[in-house]
């Protein structure tokens, strides 16, 4: 049994088919590649993933369990979490507050739960912004709201952690940096799928790559297999190239 | 500019200064759950607490008799803080809490039996406007978006609507005016309504700063990272309006048992509502305690230097009051308190 199984998802907005009938599994421990050129479907994916879409048909599988219809919290205590593409920190709280907000129970009667200070600086060590809690996001260079963003999915606990476009805006040697603490997340046991719009920074990273193209499942295996499919450099030679 | 208000620190800081130690011992005992405060904070807060429990034996008939009616607009200003303040899912309908608190009383009374003992029609009036707050809440609360405060707009409309078309029931238009006041001594009347304010206001600042306040205030500011952080974020948005709508029905048994009846005038007309809103805006939204303040700063102004002392028609009363109002929301949109609460912290001395 795989750790995630997508079946057949598709989902329509409208007349719009993003995602049709696409298929792919994930293996406990894996780091898997999931590319495509812009407006191919991979951030549906992950919203259909983490419940924030209704899937239109398909089925999504978690450890065995079927959380096609979870909402977004439950799949987040199931051991799911996803670090949105676009940055959404609560702009009113210092960053060991959003931190916090992640660990938090759901539960109306845990008045005090929650991590302590240490295990919050822990979080955040783990991606290298301890030495920022007290500041609020609007004071943080890009870089660092990312990676604020990662300590709050850090924060859940998870399993499985979906990455979409972890290294947009960063430079060379900030990709380098967390290319490296990726790989160490992956040391402590954590399973990932990271979305790119091409290659470049996953060549290293990942053990295998998905290629979506219109929706459609276009291509599988490993990053020197898909950097040679011609299928793929005809789906991406219209736009930006692999 | 900066140099005045330096000058005016160094001053204030010394007296912030010698306050610290009393400050301290509060710290370290109740800062965990209430939050810390400096010298100056802790003197706002005890002072205020000390003026409000003294009141009688320093004010005149006039002035506790409005601090009576404003503890009681307090109570429904907090109440509505922790809710729409906290959440920003605003609701224009909360007099229907209340309402509905003081008509179970008042309707018990006249319908089933005179003689029903507080200790019955009490607690089944609080309920009732927790078992309303539900019927509002659970259908709404799973919206986004502006169709919450509409609804709560909307289900004031029907309960006034409803009052006139069971008028031997609720009395209609002029209600029902049987219900016994706790007392006519305005002495003791108005320690009915300030002890059991007080203590809301303590129940609810320490949930406001415990996890679910940090959580109530997170839906306002991003819904969506409230899910992805594994919380259900529409299960606060309910038990919200649950908590607001205990004490919202605790302030509406207090308002029945100090008119000695209902009407709807008096308890539902979304006037009422809006009022809510407007104290607790002036005061500060999300803070608790600055509803409160701006309980007893409206109405005490509304009802004691501009009635007894000004003397000043309702008309204009009321234009003062909501002239005032509109001051606010343009110039100092957080609020009077939470200003006056942000100054004292930058003029005290540092802390530690
Ligand atoms: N909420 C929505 N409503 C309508 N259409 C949507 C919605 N979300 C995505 N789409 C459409 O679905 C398609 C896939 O979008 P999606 O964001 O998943 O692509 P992507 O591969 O993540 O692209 P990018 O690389 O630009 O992030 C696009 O055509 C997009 O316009
Ligand atoms: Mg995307």
């Amino acid at each position: 049994m795989s750790l995630l199984e997508v079946d057949g998802l598709t989902k329509k907005f409208g007349g719009l088919v993003a995602v049709d009938d696409f298929s792919f599994d994930v293996e406990e421990g894996e780091i898997v590649g999931l590319i495509g050129p812009n407006g191919s479907g991979k951030s549906t994916v992950f919203n259909c993933i983490m419940g924030l879409y209704d899937v239109t048909d398909g089925s999504i599988t978690f450890n065995g369990d079927d959380i096609t219809d979870d909402a977004t919290h439950e799949v987040v205590n199931k051991g799911l979490s996803r670090v949105s593409q676009e940055s959404n920190p609560i702009q009113e709280m210092p960053v060991a507050g959003n931190i916090k907000l992640f660990t938090l129970p759901n539960s109306i009667r845990s008045f005090y739960g929650g991590a302590s200070e240490e295990e919050i600086y822990e979080y955040a060590a783990r991606i290298d912004i301890e030495d920022k809690l007290h500041e609020m996001p609007s004071e943080l260079p890009h870089a660092d709201v990312r990676r604020l963003e990662i300590a709050k999915s850090l924060a859940t606990e998870p399993e499985l952690m979906l990455l979409d476009e972890p290294f947009a805006g960063m430079n060379q040697a900030e990709i380098a940096e967390l290319a490296d603490q990726i790989e160490g997340f992956r040391e402590e046991g954590m399973t990932m799928i990271v979305v790119d719009h091409n290659m470049g920074g996953l060549m290293e990273l990942v053990d295998r790559i998905v290629v979506l193209n219109n929706g459609d499942f276009l291509a599988e295996g490993t990053p020197e297999e898909i950097a040679e499919n011609e299928r793929v450099q005809e789906a991406y030679l219209a736009g930006e190239g692999l | 500019m900066s140099s005045a208000t330096d000058r005016l620190s160094t001053a204030t800081g010394r007296i912030d200064q010698s306050l610290q130690p009393l400050a301290d011992v509060y710290n370290r005992l109740f800062g965990d759950y209430f939050g810390e405060m400096n010298g100056l904070q802790f003197v706002l807060i005890f002072g205020t607490a000390a003026a409000l429990l003294t009141a009688p034996f320093w004010g005149n008939f006039g002035l506790v008799r409005a601090m009576t009616v404003a503890a009681i607009w307090a109570i429904f200003a907090m109440s509505w803080d922790i809710q729409s303040g906290y959440t920003g899912y605003i609701s224009f309908g909360h007099s229907v809490l209340s309402g509905a608190a003081g008509y179970t009383t008042a309707m018990l009374i006249h319908n089933v039996n005179p003689e029903l003992s507080m200790m019955i029609t009490i607690p089944v009036s609080i309920f009732a406007a927790l078992v309303v707050g539900l019927l509002v809440a659970l259908p709404s609360l799973r919206l986004t978006g502006p169709y919450f405060s509409l609804i709560t707009f909307v289900a004031v409309l029907i309960f006034y609507r409803l009052i006139p078309s069971f008028s031997q029931y609720t009395g209609g238009e002029t209600g029902i005016q049987s219900v016994e006041v706790f007392t006519y001594a305005p002495v003791a009347r108005y320690y009915y309504m300030v002890v059991p304010m007080l203590l809301i206001a303590v129940v609810l600042t320490l949930i406001a700063r415990s996890n679910i306040g940090l959580i109530l205030m997170s839906i306002r500011e991003n819904e969506a990272a409230v899910n992805a952080a594994g919380i259900n974020a529409t299960k606060f948005k309910i038990f919200s309006f649950a908590l607001s709508s205990i004490p919202m029905g605790i302030g509406g048994v207090l308002l029945v048992h100090f008119s000695g009846g209902v009407d709807p005038t008096t308890f539902i007309v979304v006037d009422r509502s809006i009022e809510m809103i407007a104290i607790a805006v002036l005061g500060g939204m999300s803070s608790i305690l600055g509803p409160l303040g701006g309980a007893f700063f409206l109405i005490v102004l509304r009802d004691y230097i501009l009635t007894d002392i000004a003397n000043l028609g309702s008309s204009i009363r009321w234009t003062v009051f909501w002239a005032l109002v509109l001051l606010v929301l343009v110039f100092a949109r957080d609020g009077v308190f939470r200003k006056l609460w942000h100054g004292l912290d930058r003029i005290g001395g540092d802390r530690r």
